[in-house]
């Protein structure tokens, strides 16, 4: 028998406001929020630079990509699941989306309908991965952790053998004007990318957090066997979120593409740590059931902002992964911490 | 009907060694040079030192637990051997690597057993650490080894390689203590069901804490093998290197939710892998489809492990009444 | 005969709310002494206490004549005290004799190897004290239940135990398997070992236990020996009241027109050519054994199991390959007996789980859903069903007690107004209380119309709710009894497939 919450034993009476401002901050959904800000009013004074125009749009075109990518996994880490094989899927979608448009031997070189083909493409590579990782976890029974880390090692090499079909090179380049103005493009003053981004957030926020689909998607994650019960398509339902993650892939494909203005098959190849990382860090569990779009629009912030505060302050690479590595540390430790908090209310 | 129904049992339970033979007789059809003898001493030593990784990693999935940091772990040990202890003979130069990586494993077990983070976090942090810790020793440059440790490479006990003398002893240690020790099979109680090992009275923390400790060492023994036989790391070592081991340990029946697996399945798996690649070399495959091949056995065995667990199911569900005439 | 335990004042306080008033009780050498009382009463508080897990305010203990106050659960062990829990303690993934020795393995000599000959034999021999003719080295994956919870009395054998707690130990057990559970127990008791029985089936605490302790609201409510009680006198010892007050009376008769009519269902190893109906306002009991396809026949109708023939009709429309969808759909509702497990989602709150079955009538515009409307509704049913806590917001299931928490899952199907209810297993393990409010619920349920399909492990409930009891054996039904000639042990010995039932149909 375990004592009831109710008769917890009060704090000492002048503790007691403190700990519990303390403890309404870290239990905050903002939290993450709160954390960017207190680290960039840190950070301030060493880098002023951090506050300019100019840094703050490099932090948002670098975070577009890494946002869209992340969303598309926090759909599949609520479900309880893991989606490894997002960066394989960047680089096949950009070369396959390179080889249709591109000028030089292309499959439509010149065509008008080159880009919106190729977008097409590249969003039939993210989704078609997407089913084949779905499938196999619902249909086959694998663990979503070794299919998707079997697809990424497939896709991955596949995008670099593909590459050697359609050019000299190790990448496709030679992409149409109309499709590299997506990365450089603004509408009323708001980059494409920005726009594009942001529009997918707002869609996946309705989604997960307004709909019947969003509800069933918590349910599954936290108990597969009691969705069921209660009517929930469990299958249809762990299908749907990695075909999400898998557009969202491709969706960070074009940009990847489109800044890059080349398709290469190694596009997007290092941030699948920095994804599972910036999720991770919004608060959203690995264990499923637990997690919304807005925490990782925090994340992926936070750990961008430490990534360009660090090279603005001169520091390199190893020491860029050392505090990325502390931070990711750290915020996981805070999160076991805000746990145990919530279950000792 | 029956004895149908045990055959593909059978099969299914055997699945990767099915795959293997299956594999050598394709291979062997192709390239007569595949199945001579010398030929498997170059696989066996090949796979030598992910195998080894394997083998460490095969103790945290046993406890239902995963380390990312082993690949990172390579690197930063192989650097410091390296950078500051370039002139210690090789057996001492062993003896640090394996040290450091144990440490550093103790460090993640620490981490996941007293802070109570989930360890895929834990050692995904680490890994951005280590990784970084090391490019700042070796300033991200090319590093080579001394003549004395890429000698090993050439050195034989008995006859027998000196990779796979390692690969052996590390084979013959990991079975004995998850086999024959009341540890190792605490290791196999704790990853089956954490809440009644605690409640059967059993440390778990310490054993999942041994268990990443574990890792740590092989990542230190499979680590050091490498260089003898690469003779020089850079910052692309061991990158990634902790997937092709779990795929391994996977690929040899060890679940990713604890408790079932065994280090021999293990072995066979970063073989199997090793096979694969080897066979493809020999038949002159184009090189880029290696990982393609390689990515679809990985698939195909697990996928096959999947329904094998759904045929059991079936066969073993319990029947109310009996099956006959109907 | 000698006395094992003796347990005099026990007391027992946490934060203040007195939880057990001097609760005494004793144990003979050889003997059993059944533990009953509602949930609540202090059973697993004492049990608790006698284990070493929470240490007593006031009271005292022996054991053997020697006082005995555990500081941990180690200590009880070595004391001689095992308990075998209705969730059982072993690792599935290891062999038998692992499982005995797990915390204790014998070295080889100096090696730090396990001596595997030693546990073999040592295990072969705890085999056969309880009737388990296995190998040592099989794996405890593959033995049903009943013989995984002797591998559980094999262990405390191994342990030298003087005192053996049986909890809840025969709800996942088929009729054969609890014979053999109490050939066991017989055998322990003729051994010297005493023996606690805690049990809610009070015709099992009857058949094993030669002493029976009533506990009501950490009191002791009455002492007896077998032969100085009945079941009917304990029931009233436990409740504080007599029976006939627990079951409401209900307004309406059963209608004429058919709700559920099941036809030839038939699955092999499972069902038999199945066929029964339930009109609307009707209850229906079935009462079956553990292991009887009771379970197993509302999860076909239900569409969670498959059926290779026969046909389900709700409302006369035929229900083809059902899903949980699909039977959603045409107005069934399961309240399944795994209610942690199946039942609720322990991490959501009340108002999520209470809407997760009925998400579109809480959609607004563009049938987004509405947060306001999933508060409201849920505080409405939260109030129907007199939930303890109005926060439905902000309370995770979890957090609540088991009566409350059935109610939840009642309220997430009663949203959806079904046309009929199965109910398995609706009362398992909540107090009388929330027994109560689960049956004015279900009578409220059928004088709106509804049909309701009630599966039971208590013949008392059945009779008291039923308008006609269906009995199962074996996957078959066995016999069907209106509420006129409700007679306990004909029901009974339909239910356990005795008087050749079911080998004269076959």
């Amino acid at each position: 028998m375990s004592p009831s919450a109710s008769t917890d034993t009060p704090a000492a009476p002048a503790d007691r406001p403190r700990a519990l401002r303390l403890a309404k901050l870290l239990l905050s959904e903002y939290f993450v929020l709160v954390l960017c800000v207190v680290y960039v009013a840190a950070i301030y004074p060493f880098v002023p630079e951090i506050l300019t125009w100019q840094v703050a749009s490099n932090i948002l075109g670098d975070m577009m990509p890494l946002l869209v990518v992340a969303i598309g996994q926090t759909f599949v880490l609520i479900i309880a699941g893991i989606d490894l094989s997002i960066t394989a899927i960047i680089s096949m979608a950009a070369v396959v989306g390179a080889s249709v448009m591109t000028g030089t031997n292309g499959y439509l070189s010149g065509s008008a309908v080159a880009v919106p083909a190729a977008i097409l493409a590249m969003l039939a590579v993210g989704v078609a991965v997407g089913a084949i990782n779905g499938l196999s976890v619902v249909r086959l029974n694998m663990p979503s952790f070794i299919v998707t880390l079997a697809t990424r090692m497939f896709f991955a090499g596949l995008a670099i053998w593909y590459v050697t079909f359609h050019s000299t090179s190790s990448s496709i380049a030679d992409l149409p004007a109309s499709f590299t103005a997506f990365a450089t493009g603004s509408v009323l003053g708001v980059p494409y990318t920005v726009a594009l981004a942001f529009a997918i957030g707002v869609a996946a926020h309705v989604l997960l957090s307004r709909t019947q689909f969003g509800r069933w998607v918590y349910a599954v994650g936290a108990n597969p066997a009691a969705a069921r019960i209660s009517g929930v398509p469990v299958g249809r339902t762990i299908m749907l979120t990695f075909l999400i993650s898998g557009a969202c892939a491709s969706v960070a494909a074009m940009m990847y593409a489109s800044r890059m203005q080349t398709g290469s098959p190694i596009a997007g190849e290092n941030i699948l740590l920095d994804v599972i990382g910036a999720v991770v860090i919004g608060g959203t569990s690995l264990f499923g059931g637990k997690g919304k779009i807005v925490w990782t629009v925090f994340g992926v912030l936070f750990l961008l902002l430490i990534d360009t505060s660090m090279k603005l302050l001169g520091s390199s690479l190893f020491m860029i992964y050392i505090i990325k590595g502390g931070v990711i540390l750290l915020a996981a430790t805070v999160d076991t911490f805000r746990h145990h908090l919530l279950v000792n209310r | 009907m029956k004895t149908g129904n045990r055959l593909v049992l059978l099969l299914l339970q055997n699945a990767p060694y099915v795959l293997f033979v299956v594999l050598l007789i394709l291979f062997g059809l192709v390239s007569d040079r595949f199945l001579a003898v010398a030929n498997f001493r170059n696989i066996v030593i090949q796979a030598a030192p992910i195998a080894i990784l394997a083998i460490g990693m095969t103790f945290v999935l046993l406890t239902g637990q995963i380390d990312l940091s082993v690949g990172a772990s390579m690197y930063l040990t192989a650097s410091i051997l390296a950078i500051y202890l370039t002139g210690i003979p090789w057996p001492l130069g062993l003896i640090a690597v394996m040290a450091m990586a144990a440490a550093i494993g103790a460090v993640n077990g620490g981490v996941v057993t007293r802070l109570g983070v989930a360890s895929f976090i834990v050692t995904l942090a680490t890994l951005f650490i280590l990784r970084g810790i090391a490019m700042w020793l070796s300033n991200t440059r090319t590093l080579m080894f001394p003549d004395p440790i890429t000698d090993l490479n050439r050195a034989h006990v008995l006859g027998v390689p000196s990779a796979i003398v390692a690969f052996a002893a590390v084979f013959a240690v990991a079975w004995l203590v998850l086999h024959q020790t009341p540890f190792g099979r605490q290791v196999y109680a704790v990853g089956g069901d954490p809440e009644a090992a605690r409640k059967a009275g059993l440390p778990v923390r310490r054993i999942v804490f041994l268990c990443f400790v574990i890792a740590g060492l092989c990542a230190g023994i499979g680590g050091f093998v490498s260089i003898t036989q690469i003779g020089a790391v850079g910052p692309k070592y061991g990158d990634q290197i902790e997937f092709s081991a779990i795929a391994a340990a996977v690929l040899g029946g060890v679940s990713l939710f604890g408790g079932r697996g065994s280090v021999v399945g293990t072995v066979f798996g970063a073989i199997l892998i090793k096979t694969v690649q080897n066979g493809l070399n020999i038949i002159n495959a184009d090189p880029y489809i290696y990982p393609l091949v390689t990515a679809a056995i990985i698939f195909i065995a697990v996928a096959i492990d999947g329904l094998r667990t759904r045929i059991i199911e079936k066969l073993e569900r319990r029947t109310i009444r009996p099956l006959t005439g109907e | 005969m000698a006395t094992l335990l003796e347990v005099e004042g026990l007391t027992k306080s946490f934060f203040g709310v007195t939880v057990l008033h001097g609760v005494g009780f004793s144990v003979e050498k050889g003997k059993a002494l059944g533990l009953v009382g509602e949930n609540g009463s202090g059973k697993s508080t004492s049990m608790n206490i006698l284990g070493g897990i929470h240490q007593p305010s006031a009271g005292s203990m022996r054991l053997d004549g020697v006082p005995y106050a555990p500081a941990s659960p180690k200590e009880a062990t070595a004391a001689g005290i095992a308990f075998i829990h209705q969730e059982l303690n072993l690792f599935p993934n290891l062999t038998i004799e692992e499982n005995l020795f797990i915390d204790s393995f014998p070295h080889r000599g100096v090696l730090p190897f396990i001596n595997r000959a030693r546990i073999r034999r040592q295990t072969e021999e705890l085999l056969s004290q309880v009737d388990l003719p296995h190998r040592p080295s099989t794996p405890v994956s593959k033995l049903s239940q009943g013989e995984r919870q002797l591998v559980e009395i094999a262990k405390a054998l191994s342990r030298n135990a003087r005192l053996i707690i049986f909890d809840e130990p025969t709800t996942s057990l088929t009729r054969p398997e609890v014979e053999r559970l109490f050939a066991i127990i017989a055998r322990l008791k003729a051994r010297g070992i005493g023996i606690i029985y805690i049990s809610h089936a009070l015709e099992d605490v009857m058949a094993v236990c030669d002493d029976i302790t009533v506990l009501r609201d950490g009191h002791v409510a009455g002492s007896a020996a077998r032969g100085e009680i009945d079941v009917q006198r304990i029931i009233a010892l436990m409740v504080g009241r007599s029976i006939d007050a627990i079951y409401p009376e209900r307004s309406v008769k059963p209608k004429d027109d058919v709700v559920l009519s099941v036809s030839g269902l038939s699955q092999p190893g499972v069902a038999k050519d199945i066929g029964f109906e339930i009109r609307a306002g009707e209850v229906v009991g079935l009462a079956g054994l553990m292991g009887s396809g009771r379970s197993e026949l509302a999860r076909m109708l239900f569409g969670l199991d498959r059926f290779a023939r026969g046909e389900i009709r709700i409302d006369g429309k035929p229900l083809v390959d059902p899903t949980p969808a699909t039977a959603m759909a045409a107005g069934v509702a399961f309240l399944t007996e795994d209610r942690r497990g199946e039942g609720l989602i322990m991490d959501f709150t009340i108002a999520e789980n209470m809407v997760l079955a009925s998400l579109p009538t809480v959609a607004g515009a563009l049938g987004l859903i509405d947060r306001g409307r999933i508060s409201a509704v849920a505080a409405d049913m939260g109030r129907a069903m007199h939930l303890s806590t109005t926060k439905v917001d902000d309370t995770l299931v979890k957090h609540l007690s088991g009566g409350n928490q059935q109610k939840v899952v009642i309220g997430k199907w009663l949203r959806r107004r079904p046309r009929l209810f199965i109910l398995d297993e609706p009362t398992r393990g909540i107090d009388v209380g929330a027994k109560q409010e689960v049956y004015r619920i279900v009578n409220g349920l059928v004088e709106a119309g509804s049909a309701v399909l009630l599966i039971s492990s208590e013949i008392e409930e059945l009779i008291g709710l039923s308008d006609r009891i269906l009995t199962i054996s074996r996957g078959e039904l066995t016999g069907s009894f209106a509420r006129g000639d409700f007679d306990r042990e004909a029901i009974m010995t339909a239910a356990t497939g005795l008087a050749g039932a079911t080998e004269m149909r076959a």
